[in-house]
């Protein structure tokens, strides 16, 4: 049962990377949160099953392909829509709404395409279908397991030395810091924003046609990780590529850790141990705050914390919810595993509203000493 | 009573008319709400169908377990596992019993305000304190959870396979074919009405202007003693009660609700689409944006009806969604304040102001801003020689410029 579900965790966090990554690079340049980078990830998903279903491809190698067509596909979207609307001089607002119905587009367009598919090859699948059986196994582990984080790393390594070693990344960290300033540089910034859009939906693609590999699919896949995605990049900090990747690693990771352990529960010692983080953050908070609620927040989390502890501890069953954290929930529970994303996403936009990024270990830990 | 039956190109225009109603005062209802939220306030909701979804689904579970223990059908312990029989019986039972069928409208519309006005309260925790970029991603993240807790939570809507509601418009069932659809259209299009009525009143009223200095300048409001954040909070909380009611209505009307039906696409998009093309924080705009598209898309149905389904590829509903999308990008670069811009509301009724300006100058002033109210001769006539330096200046220049 442990095994399993760490590949899991290791994919899934490898593949949020990926999409958070993308979703952050959009933000950076055009400064709107994308509502359509979701369906980048299903132009991936798609990419994949058409290859492997008609032409017996490989997703690995489809990737290039999904690669591809989704980076052509953002690249259209911000040539056709963004752009007009930015030099427009619309509002924030006006561009959220617009990636929304591109959004819907992007789902109508999918709708055509899955109908057509189904009508030329005659595939019942075509809507939703299982995981695609076309990964290798190496020591009796999946081969994405590998390759994901694999992939994940060489990116990582690859766009450091693109942004801090080439021309063309010190142009591209120029032009989002300061536009108008590159502009007079010479840079220039509609080349490298339209770069960026074509990576961060390159990215998209890439992820969604490994995703095919892992979990099943459809037309509305994309859509629906796009709560995990904007979670995924809040908790980066959405101005920092790295902090991105951190972010996604986080989410992606937990969602599978929590979520399995609500099924199957965490086990004396785990809830032992979330309740010892309700005990610590209620001591915390009730030492540092000076305000009213923050203390009350505080007090309360002590309280919880301590009966978690001794109901954990002693067996007895008072509520449903303790014994259920303990032996888990059953296999229903694992619909709301979703809630972690989201949940780490309030948490973060009202503790960390920068992000993971800008935790300042060395202050922490002088002001530890301080004490 | 059957209803009559006028057949245009072997369309039912009464059926269609009683569809079309019933569709137009939805939207127009929840676009309101979206509109103060939104045009007035400058709150960009982009959870709509958090709030719709909320007052949908909790009054759809729970009028049904009411209307079953008032009229003592056992539930056997399971309400959704055997939903069908018992909100059958109940319906039976409603379609003899209009008063109760009346009370549990009411009774749940009550229940869905309060739903939608604690969810907004909470969500305005946020809409206080966070940018628009990162309000709109919360909330959007939050409706998409409801749903995915809907999907899951089997108590209360039955997850994806839905429960059914009472039908409190059983009574007119009886009656004739479609008498039914009237009855719901009746019901929302008043409920749509009294919101257009308080829609305008608070956007005529001081709070109105409120609202707007809040929108459009926060420091300064602030400074002239507004609780910005107090004015938004009390927005979020009315107009989702709003939306939640109408949620409430949307369930009595289709009979039944689950939790595939609250997409974000129909519930959040399409009220963004409405207010967009109407233009905000202007309620006839609104009136129109929703008379617009539901022209659109109900005449996109009528056209996919007729088209037979061998020479459609695809589902056409497809080609709809590309067409809204389209549409809505279109109109964001051609005219983005929609059909009708924001006005200046004066601060009376039209006919005051004018009873005012004609007690000044013994006549209509026309377009003469008439802030000043004048009621001695000699203002009179100060005014009216300002008017006449007014009309010489202007003749010069013109002479000048030609």
């Amino acid at each position: 049962m442990v095994v399993p579900f760490l590949n899991s965790a290791i994919v899934y966090a490898s593949l949020f990377a990926f999409m958070a990554l993308g979703l952050t690079l959009t933000y950076l340049t055009t400064k709107v949160p994308n509502f359509a980078y979701g369906s980048f990830v299903t132009i991936g998903i798609y990419t994949a099953y058409t290859m492997w279903k008609v032409n017996r491809i490989n997703p690995y190698n489809a990737s290039f392909v999904a690669f591809l067509i989704a980076a052509v596909s953002a690249a259209v979207m911000y040539l056709a829509v963004l752009r007009p609307l930015a030099n427009r001089g619309s509002s924030l607002v006006s561009l959220m709404i617009a990636t929304f119905g591109v959004d819907i587009g992007f789902i109508g367009i999918f709708g055509i395409y899955t109908d057509y598919l189904r009508a030329r090859y005659v595939l019942i699948d075509t809507k939703s279908f299982f995981q695609l059986q076309a990964d290798f196994n190496l020591g009796g582990v999946p081969g994405l397991v590998y390759v994901a984080p694999t992939l994940l790393a060489l990116l990582t390594l690859g766009l450091y030395i693109l942004l801090t070693r080439t021309k063309f990344g010190v142009a591209m960290r120029a032009s989002v810091e300061n536009p108008s300033l590159s502009r007079i540089l010479g840079i220039n910034v509609e080349r490298v924003y339209l770069i960026s859009w074509m990576l961060a939906g390159g990215f998209a693609g890439l992820a969604g046609s490994l995703y095919t590999l892992w979990l099943p699919g459809g037309t509305s896949t994309g859509s629906d990780l796009i709560v995990e995605i904007f979670a995924a990049s809040i908790l980066g900090g959405l101005t920092s590529i790295f902090g991105a990747i951190l972010g996604g690693l986080v989410i992606g990771g937990s969602e599978i850790v929590v979520g399995t352990d609500l099924t199957v529960g965490f086990g004396a010692f785990g809830t032992g141990l979330l309740a010892a983080i309700l005990l610590l953050a209620g001591v915390f908070l009730w030492r540092n705050r000076r305000r009213g609620r923050a203390r009350l927040v505080g007090g309360v989390s002590f309280v919880l914390g301590v009966y978690v502890l001794l109901e954990a501890i002693s067996g007895v069953a008072l509520d449903p919810l303790v014994p259920g954290l303990v032996n888990g929930f059953g296999a229903e529970a694992i619909a709301y595993q979703r809630a972690v994303p989201l949940l780490i996403m309030v948490g973060a936009l009202l503790v960390l509203p920068k992000g993971l990024v800008s935790i300042n270990l060395r202050r922490i830990l002088r002001w530890e000493e301080r004490k | 009573m059957a209803l009559p039956q006028v057949f245009v190109f072997g369309v039912d225009l009464v059926r269609f008319g009683i569809d079309f109603a019933n569709f137009y005062a939805l939207y127009f209802a929840i676009s309101l709400t979206l509109n103060l939220e939104t045009g007035y306030t400058g709150v960009p909701n982009f959870g709509k169908v958090l709030y719709v979804a909320g007052g949908a689904s909790v009054a759809g579970s729970l009028s049904g377990r009411l209307a079953a223990s008032v009229y003592g059908i056992s539930t056997r312990g399971d309400f959704i596992t055997f939903n069908a029989q018992i909100i059958t019986q109940v319906s039976n039972r409603l379609a003899s019993d209009p008063i109760f069928s009346v009370e549990i409208v009411l009774l749940s519309l009550m229940i869905a305000a309060v739903i939608g006005a604690a969810f907004g309260y909470l969500s305005s925790y946020p809409a206080i304190r966070l940018r628009e970029d990162y309000l709109g991603m919360l909330l959007l993240a939050v409706a998409q959870f409801y749903q995915i807790f809907l999907r899951g939570f089997g108590p209360l809507v039955g997850g994806t396979q839905g429960i059914f509601v009472p039908d409190p418009y059983a009574y007119f069932a009886s009656l004739g074919i479609g008498v039914r659809d009237l009855a719901a259209a009746v019901v929302i299009s008043l409920f749509a009405v009294a919101v257009y009525f308080y829609a305008e009143r608070v956007a005529r009223s001081p709070l109105g202007r409120t609202l707007r200095a809040v929108r459009d300048n926060e420091d300064a409001s602030r400074a002239l003693g507004k609780n910005d954040s107090s004015v938004r909070r009390k927005v979020l909380v009315i107009a989702s009660a709003m939306a939640a009611m109408a949620g409430a209505l949307v369930t009595f009307y289709s009979g039944s609700v689950g939790a595939d039906t609250w997409s974000r696409f129909a519930w959040t998009f399409w009220p963004w689409l409405i207010v967009v093309i109407g233009g905000a924080a202007n309620n006839l705009g609104i009136a129109l944006g929703a008379l617009c598209f539901t022209a659109l898309f109900k005449g996109l149905a009528q056209i996919q009806l007729a088209i037979p389904s061998s020479y459609a590829p695809s589902d056409p509903n497809y080609m709809v969604d590309i067409a809204f999308a389209a549409l809505i990008v279109v109109v964001l670069l051609v005219r983005p304040e929609g059909i009708l811009r924001e006005r200046p509301t004066p601060t009376l009724p039209r006919g005051r102001l004018s009873m005012i300006a004609r007690s000044a100058t013994g006549r209509s002033l026309g377009g003469i801003p008439t802030s000043a109210v004048v009621d001695t001769a000699s203002d009179r006539k100060r005014i009216l020689e300002r008017l006449r330096a007014l009309s010489r200046r202007i003749l010069r220049r013109r002479e000048a410029a030609e």
